[in-house]
């Protein structure tokens, strides 16, 4: 009697963990997570000469990892490729101010948003564009992978020359040379490259249109996303979002009177 | 079931031999040492006991993880849905009523003491589904949540206040107010869609998380313990026929209609087990599959389209912050109903074109006589949307008023009924999975200690005699 219960026991056993291995794998499922974050982009996600990472999204990050109790490794991404990590597997998550739309979520699960932003216009000290419309004729640069001009050429319906460039930094040395005449994406972006360039570029204040940062995540991974939720809304409830705001963009100029956890697009 | 048959025996017996003629010179199964009757009857009748007890822990076992999920899906987080749905209408309801009267200007008088009369009726909505939401709230950050919603609840009153007095004090005429009290706005509707908003639609899917989770844990776990219930019960029945078959071989009677009762008790136990933890996981897939995920998707679907209304006054009254107010309703729109398209012109003429081939929350959704009519209300309040914005950039304020109040107001109406009647058949079908696999399990817990005691009593009137006759 003891042999059958034996056998009892190891059927069932051996149907729980057939039943483990089925599931699609989640971040939940992992001890060391990979975490795709921007380089390129100073107090949002910015490489260090260190080799290490540093900013705003990063320290979000961070701070998901920790509450998901993961080993968090970094790897730089570019907006053009942060729906190909996901896919690739190259990452688990992405957090490189990758703005939820519904096109994208074809090929992604958004946790979050994390943050709103706006989208803004930085320009020339000499400039005084208030409004998108005073784009209208006007270069503004393209970085690629990003649909921020697009939204201001189609959305908008502004008729502004669209000049592309492969990263912010040929864009921004482009607005100083006079080769474009402003450049146009979420607000945080803007306030740290004007922070890191220091030579008086500008905000426009302009806020037209809101942004929504995600956490790009695995499609299917259901559950990781919305463990990540419940991090990012103890992450506001607990304090931290407003200090890690302060700390990248405390003296930016962007209005952080009002942080307060954002409305989540939704897991499923 | 393999009864370990002495090693000494040649030819491999199964353990329980058919009821053959009495073999009196055959070694007793069990043990090669030969033991007292009264000892073996013992040991058989305390294995089938234990087999018994086995059953009936996996039985309880089973109804017990299929009414718990039954419970926290149909009596918790199921209705916390509704109840957090309801104050994320009742709160983008007040602060769309406010940029309502904001735009109507010294004319309109009686729309806007009703619009008055409609913000007040929505904040009373609004305090007793947080009252709800409270005594539902399961962990310290929903309670958390809806703590600070009751707090900035008070706060967005205040700053609403201050804005429709100043004003009524303007008397400006319909459309955009002055500046002063487009600011005042901006301080109130800031309050209710950065921060309260947000809440109420993260409780929503907060108890949408714990639904699901629930639901995958007990999708596994249940047919896991009826499959352990179905090896424990063949296990049972197994060693009452030993124990009958041995009785029979031993003191030479066909029958001990005890025993023979106390068996088909246990056939007829594991049977209805089976059958109600089958039914209560067809239940738990009904309840979640086809109707609470609906219930949840139309809940958020009639919360974003709520304030995609909002949006539409906010865009008529706040002329430096209009841009953004019409991107936050395309946003919401395509969030909705999804169309690739750039700019909402282009998103209305695809709406308009009729095609059902769209993604968005409602994609799914919009299927039989009801979802086509969820779909045409749909295409109705975005086509009135087309009018009422091409009335606000020609510069025709005073009709684009009208037409906010009048025809658009009614198309929203309409599209938001058309959820309300798909919602409320996902939810008879949500009610009645849930109703009909807790019914089941009453029933079958009504039975279960009948059965135990039954079974046991017989047991020991079928044991009892035989082990008296050695006194």
């Amino acid at each position: 009697m003891k042999r059958a219960l034996l056998v009892v026991l190891a059927l069932v056993a051996t149907a729980v963990a057939g039943c483990g291995t089925d599931e699609e794998e989640s971040v939940l499922d992992k001890d060391q997570i990979v975490i795709a974050v921007r380089p390129d982009l100073p107090s949002v996600g910015f490489r260090r000469p260190d080799g290490g990472f540093e900013g705003f999204d990063v320290d979000v990050a961070a701070y998901i990892a920790r509450k998901l109790h993961k080993q968090a490794t970094y790897v730089a991404v570019l907006a053009a490729d942060r729906a190909a990590v996901l896919t690739q597997g190259k990452a688990d998550m992405v957090l490189a101010t990758f703005t939820i739309d519904q096109k994208r979520k074809k090929d992604v699960l958004f946790a979050g948003p994390y943050h709103i932003s706006y989208q803004d216009i930085l320009q020339r000290p000499d400039e005084s564009f208030k409004d998108v419309r005073d784009l209208r004729g006007r270069r503004i640069c393209e970085v690629k992978g990003s649909n921020a001009a697009e939204r201001v050429v189609k959305e908008r319906e502004v008729a502004a020359q669209v000049v592309p460039f492969d990263d912010y930094n040929g864009c921004l040395a482009a607005l100083k040379s006079h080769r474009v005449d402003a450049v146009t994406t979420n607000d945080v972006i803007l306030a740290g490259l004007a922070a890191q360039d220091g030579s008086g570029l500008k905000l426009a204040n302009a806020q037209f249109n809101e942004q929504r940062t995600g956490v790009g995540m695995r499609r299917g991974d259901v559950a990781g996303c919305e463990a990540v939720n419940r991090a990012i809304t103890d992450m506001y409830q607990d304090g931290t979002a407003k200090r890690l705001l302060d700390r990248w963009f405390g003296k930016s100029g962007l209005d952080l009177s009002t942080v307060a956890v954002p409305q989540f697009e939704g897991c499923s | 079931m393999t009864l370990a048959p002495p090693q000494a025996h040649q030819p491999p017996q199964p353990p329980p031999p058919p009821p053959a003629a009495p073999a009196p010179a055959a070694a007793p199964a069990s043990a090669p040492v030969r033991r007292s009757v009264p000892g073996r009857i013992r040991i058989i009748t305390g294995v089938t006991v234990a087999a018994l007890a086995l059953l009936f822990t996996a039985l309880a076992v089973g109804s017990a993880t299929a009414r718990e999920g039954l419970r926290v899906i149909g009596r918790d987080a199921g209705p916390q849905v509704i109840v957090t749905a309801k104050l994320y209408l009742a709160l983008s309801d007040m602060d769309a009523q406010v940029a309502n009267v904001l735009v109507m200007g010294d004319q309109y008088a009686q729309p806007r003491k009703e619009a008055l009369e409609r913000y007040d009726e929505q904040r009373s909505r609004a305090n007793e589904a947080l009252m709800q939401a409270l005594s539902l709230a399961d962990t310290d950050a929903e309670r958390a949540t809806v703590k600070s919603v009751l707090d900035l609840l008070g706060r967005y009153d205040r700053l609403a206040g201050q804005a429709l007095l100043l004003d009524e004090q303007s008397g400006h005429a319909p459309g955009p107010p002055p500046q002063n009290v487009v600011e005042a706005y901006r301080g109130a509707t800031k309050l209710m869609r950065v921060e309260l908003l947000p809440q109420a639609y993260n409780l929503t899917l907060e108890s949408g998380t714990i639904v699901r989770a629930t639901y995958d844990e007990k999708d596994v776990m249940v047919p896991l313990l009826r499959d352990a219930v179905v090896l424990a019960g063949l296990l049972a029945l197994g060693c009452l026929i030993w124990l009958q078959i041995f009785l029979a071989r031993r003191f030479r009677r066909v029958f001990g209609p005890a025993l023979l009762v106390a068996t088909v008790t246990t056939v007829i136990a594991l049977l209805s087990g089976m059958s109600v933890l089958g039914k209560d996981q067809d239940a738990l897939r009904t309840a979640k599959l086809r109707g609470f995920d609906s219930v949840l998707t139309l809940a958020k679907a009639r919360s974003i389209s709520n304030s995609m209304q909002g949006d539409q006054s906010r865009y008529l009254l706040d002329k430096d912050w209009a841009d953004t107010y019409e991107h936050t309703f395309l946003d919401k729109a395509m969030t909705v109903v999804y169309f690739d398209a750039g700019n909402l012109r282009t998103y209305h003429q695809k709406v308009a074109t009729g095609s059902t081939d769209f993604l968005g929350l409602l994609g799914p959704q919009l299927v039989g006589k009801q979802g086509v009519d969820a779909h045409k209300a749909y295409r109705a309040f975005q086509a009135a949307d087309a009018r009422f914005r091409q009335l606000v950039t020609s510069g025709r304020t005073n009709a684009a008023v009208a037409e906010r109040l009048g025809p658009v107001t009614t198309a929203f109406d309409a599209y938001d009924r058309a959820l309300l009647e798909l919602s409320a058949r996902h939810q008879a079908e949500f009610t009645r999975a849930i109703e009909s696999g807790e019914g089941a399990l009453d029933n079958l817990w009504r039975l279960l200690p009948f059965a135990i005691g039954g079974i046991g009593l017989l047991v020991i009137a079928g044991v009892w005699p035989r082990l008296k006759e050695y006194r």
